[in-house]
């Protein structure tokens, strides 16, 4: 709230002195409003009291519902004064207190009468305030006047009533598009903000009809347009009728693009704006038709208006991510900007460089924003490295310039969010870029030597664990490490002894020195790290010397750990401490069936540590290990490919259960993970009887029944089919579930003796070509390519018939194939008439293959592909080709 | 739409707040960063020097005017420049109200027909009279002049 000013320094203005809202306080205020029921109102005291009401709902109070109501009734007494001014005030407070539907019809009455009022600013004032508290009913009974007001005479008349207009038809947009009529008057209307209202309303009635739209648009480009608002709003339609028509295929000249041109020279920069804006979101925009508008906003870069240089170089840079050509020309105004004292600007211009810059020119610009760095806030700086990063990937030559400037800004001050973000970019490029690697991991070193944030050191430590050993001198990084455990937090030492453990395990000469280390940790005074000690100690084996570490071992140190941890958790909580050790064994392995709702929440985007991109191995792992303790599946050989879990049931039914589909030479397994989520139920015997008359060339071999699945306990059954050898066998399986139900006391807990035999429908499951490929991506896919040859490759071209744009054809056939998108190919840029998308993967029998994927779309948006592949085998090439013709 | 209109006087404290289709719980998140973001950026700043900036997919253009600074908040179509058309309409009128760019006091003391103009200008988002003199007008429910 507004602090009262407190008296100042004697030559200060007396009016300054007092506020006067000086202790103002709503009890009082409202005791004050009284005064509306005075049988004599003083207007001017009336007023100010109704100002003081204002005051205190701008400053956020609120009326409890008593309150208003009972204000509410008081102002509505004000309706006998005859003072102008007062009743102005009135209306502006019944809008303020939004009355409720039964309250309304108080003022209903004398509303309706100020709206048939001869006092045309009544009319206006009336028909605002009534559209504002108006319900349904109410609206068809002064629809005639309103109806009257759109054309009435007087513009604040005629601008009241659309303006009312556009606000109802969200709420009774039956009753307002019968006023169509009148609305397309006064879009002829001499007054400018009427017809800006006018056209606004218009085209929300008609949005839906493409083709009134067109006439609207085509009528308005040909006669006048009075106000440089209703101008943009039309530019904003013409755009969609482009959108919506097809360019000329013989001269190919778009539709309206004249008209949109010819805005560019407009006298309000508004209007240039949003002609400009219009031309470059064109789809499949030609830089003929881009050069004009780009060198209007160019002008506008150096602008003298900070609102026009932002809105300049806020296009550009949206330019700049689909046509970075068309932008270099703007680059040197842009690095100008650089310097501009509004950050924003500044971080869009650098931003737009990083995208349109050349390669010689990466140094330059680094200098300049590494003096540009040190006075923005973090949020800018994330966005400056995340640019940076794109732009090291783009450029990895320049990895070692780019690289400097992350270890350089990682040095400075920054809050955690802007660290993470530059020791991410620097993981991301050390796993891209090989050359980055060791200096890449050095810097990182030197930033755990000096890092407060707990989670970036343990990730830091946990990332050099995993790559440091790799390097061509490992020992060179123990220092750091072994720092940590003198100088940080128990959590801190607890990573920094397990990253020194991976060292002593991979680098066999380095192991009598860590396990000096190793020992010295044994001491320490957390129990964490000295646990940890002691258990590396102990499994690293050879007493200290220089041996070779067993592979399980190396497993147990690597492999992440392939239980889920919400399980584990709910296993200890249920253990009892007894004779019989804790098993990890028997926790179910399992994540329960998450509802989808939870599933499509947009995934973070990959931080860089961790797990690699291609998809976590550790889940793959973890598969191969579950379906390698079951004997009946022990001789099916190695696991290629486990599908990621396919919903069977909606979200929230009586039994979740999803599928993952394994895929191995001879045989397909599916494991069905199951949740029972009645807590007054126990389900013994759980079985999925699996259809498969529609897979003809899959017979089914076992069926591994669940003996029990207690509530919200995840369990598992598999039924497993054999199928021809190394062939993509597809096919469709009906599914449905089996078991005895009992009944469970929900106090004791205890499950009845007799169980009644149920079954429960589930949806069916299809495998696909795709399951038979695995995601594997390429660094560089042209020398990938390359490298393989032309001798195994068969290329063809496809129609792929009417799609809704490009980005879906390409995510069609990528999901198709079930290949990787490398090199960020996958993307489409917005207005993109061709596109090549590159795909890697490995085909079953561990067989390499390559895709490139050429991709047009004309004006009616039909979508032609040219597929090439490339395989280690040619009957790999066409099978991936059968799927493409099949699919 | 045009999300907020703030006004807040030189130590950051609220003097008119009105949102439209902000949620309740989401208001008093956008009153401190709006008023962060001038104390960070309106130090030295001159009378009706529009500043911008964006925030996830929303456009804000302040100034400052006499002792008070001035917030819009707009998204979609309503974006900076938009939003300067808007903070022109504001200024110009609440120059007009108080004769110059206002002391607090001198705003205070004009509180009530700075709402009148703000409800002439912005109407539940939805900007609708642009011109200051026909706001003066219409303030005073006298019909416009070029009418």
């Amino acid at each position: 709230m507004a602090q009262p000013l407190v008296k100042k320094d004697d030559d200060r203005d007396d009016e300054a002195e007092y506020s006067p809202f000086l202790g103002i306080e709503k009890g009082a205020v409202l005791q004050e409003a009284r005064v509306f029921n005075d049988p004599q109102l003083d207007a001017r005291r009336c007023s100010q009291v109704i100002t003081k009401l204002l005051y205190l709902l701008n400053q956020g109070e609120t009326f409890t519902k008593v309150e208003a109501t009972e204000v509410f009734f008081a102002v509505t007494k004000l309706f006998q004064s005859r003072d102008i001014g007062l009743r102005r005030m009135v209306y502006l407070m019944i809008k303020e207190l939004s009355p409720s539907a039964d309250e309304v019809i108080i003022v209903t009455s004398s509303l309706m009468k100020d709206m048939n009022s001869k006092t045309d600013m009544y009319r206006a004032n009336a028909i605002r305030v009534l559209c504002r508290i108006t319900d349904g009913t109410l609206l068809t009974q002064i629809e005639r006047y309103l109806k009257q007001a759109i054309v009435d005479k007087n513009p604040v008349v005629a601008s009241a009533a659309l303006v009312s207009g556009i606000h109802l038809l969200q709420t009774n947009p039956e009753i307002v598009k019968r006023w169509s009529n009148e609305v397309q008057e006064a879009v002829q209307s001499r007054a400018a903000l009427v017809q800006f209202h006018a056209l606004a309303l218009l085209h929300q009635i008609r949005q839906n009809d493409r083709l009134a739209v067109s006439k609207l648009v085509t009528s308005l480009t040909r006669g006048t347009v009075r106000s440089p608002l209703a101008q943009c709003l039309l530019i904003r339609y013409t755009s969609q009728v482009i959108r919506e028509s097809p360019v000329n295929a013989q001269t190919g000249d778009r539709p309206f693009y004249d008209f949109l041109e010819g805005c560019l020279r407009h006298k309000a920069e508004m209007v240039i704006f949003e002609a400009a804006r219009a031309i470059t979101e064109l789809s499949g925009v030609t830089s003929r038709e881009l050069t004009p508008a780009i060198t209007v906003l160019q002008l506008f870069l150096s602008s003298s208006k900070p609102v026009l240089r932002f809105a300049a170089v806020r296009t550009l840079n949206k330019v700049a991510m689909t046509h970075p050509m068309a932008v270099t020309n703007c680059n040197i105004d842009m690095e100008s900007l650089i310097s501009d004292q509004n950050r924003s600007i500044a971080t869009l211009a650098i931003t737009t460089l990083l995208k349109t810059g050349n390669e010689s020119s990466v140094d330059r610009l680094m200098k300049q924003i590494t003096n540009f760095m040190s006075d923005i806030a973090d949020e800018f700086k994330i966005v400056v490295v995340e640019a940076i990063r794109s732009l090291c990937l783009k450029f990895p030559l320049k990895y070692r310039s780019l690289m400097n400037f992350l270890s350089n800004i990682l040095r400075e001050e920054g809050g955690f969010e802007y660290k993470k973000a530059i020791v991410d970019s620097i993981v991301i490029l050390i796993r891209d870029i090989p050359d980055a690697k060791e200096g890449g991991l050095l810097h990182l070193c030197e930033f755990i030597e000096d890092c407060e944030f707990t989670y970036l050191s343990t990730q830091i430590l946990h990332f050099l664990g995993i790559e440091g050993p790799k390097t061509s001198d490992p020992s060179k990084y123990i220092r750091y490490i072994y720092n940590r455990v003198h100088l940080e937090n128990a959590t801190v030492r607890a990573s920094a002894v397990s990253t020194l453990a991976k060292f002593g395990a991979m680098v066999d000469s380095l192991k009598p020195r860590i396990f000096v280390l190793l020992r010295r940790c044994l001491f320490d005074s957390d129990d964490e790290v000295r646990d940890r000690a002691t258990l590396y100690i102990n499994t690293l084996g050879g007493d200290g010397l220089v041996v070779e570490t067993d592979k399980d071992t190396k497993d147990f140190l690597f492999g992440s750990l392939d239980v889920p941890l919400v399980n584990l958790e709910t296993s200890l909580k249920n253990y009892e401490p007894s004779e019989e050790p804790f098993d990890i064994n028997a926790v179910p392995r399992e994540v329960k069936s998450q509802p989808l709702a939870e599933k499509k929440a947009p995934g973070k985007k990959p931080t860089g540590l961790g797990a690699a991109p291609s998809g976590p191995p550790s889940t793959v792992d973890a598969y191969e290990r579950l379906l390698s303790s079951i004997s009946e599946f022990a001789n099916f050989g190695q696991l290629f490919k486990s599908s990621a879990p396919v919903e069977l049931t909606e979200a929230e039914t009586e039994y979740a259960v999803n599928v993952v589909k394994h895929i191995f030479n001879r045989h397909v397994v599916f494991q069905y993970n199951c949740t029972n989520t009645i807590p007054e139920q126990l389900l013994e015997n759980v079985s999925v009887l699996v259809d498969a008359s529609e897979a003809e060339e899959f017979s089914e071999v076992v069926s591994k029944v669940l003996r029990s699945l207690p509530y919200d306990s995840p369990g598992q059954t598999f039924v497993a089919f054999e199928k021809p050898e190394g062939v993509p066998a597809v096919g469709k399986f009906s599914n449905m579930l089996r078991f005895i139900v009992k009944e469970v006391d929900p106090t004791t807990g205890e499950a009845d003796d007799d169980g009644v035999e149920d079954e429960y429908q589930l949806e069916d499951l299809e495998v696909v070509a795709a399951d038979y490929m695995q995601k594997v991506g390429v660094s560089n896919f042209r020398n990938a390519w390359e490298s393989m040859g032309p001798d195994c490759e068969r290329v063809d071209e496809y129609g792929l018939g009417p799609r809704e744009s490009l980005t879906e054809a390409v995510s069609a056939v990528s999901n198709l194939l079930g290949m990787q998108p490398c090199e960020g190919t996958e993307v489409v840029p917005s207005n993109s008439r061709s596109h090549t998308c590159l795909l890697s993967g490995v085909y079953i029998g561990n067989l390499k293959v390559l895709v490139r994927l050429q991709f047009g779309i004309d004006g009616s948006k039909e979508v032609a592909m040219k597929l090439a592949v490339r395989s280690e085998d040619e009957t790999i090439s066409d099978a991936i080709h059968e799927i493409v013709a099949s699919g | 739409m045009i999300l907020a209109v703030l006004f807040a006087n030189l130590e950051g404290n609220i003097l008119v707040e009105r949102f439209n289709g902000v949620p309740a719980e989401e208001r008093l998140h956008w009153r401190s960063f709006l008023v962060k973001l001038g104390a960070e950026n309106l130090k030295g700043v001159k009378n009706e020097e529009l500043l911008v900036a964006c925030h996830k997919s929303v456009y804000i253009v302040y100034t400052v005017l006499g002792d008070v600074s001035i917030y819009v908040v707009g998204k979609d179509e309503y974006d900076e420049l938009a939003l300067a058309e808007v903070i022109f309409v504001i200024t110009s009128s609440v120059k007009d109200v108080c004769g110059k760019p206002p002391t607090e006091r001198l705003f205070l003391d004009k509180y009530g027909k700075i709402c009148l103009c703000l409800d002439e200008i912005v109407w539940k988002g939805l900007l609708e009279n642009v011109d200051k003199d026909r706001i003066r007008r219409l303030i005073r429910m006298k019909p416009p002049t070029d009418f």
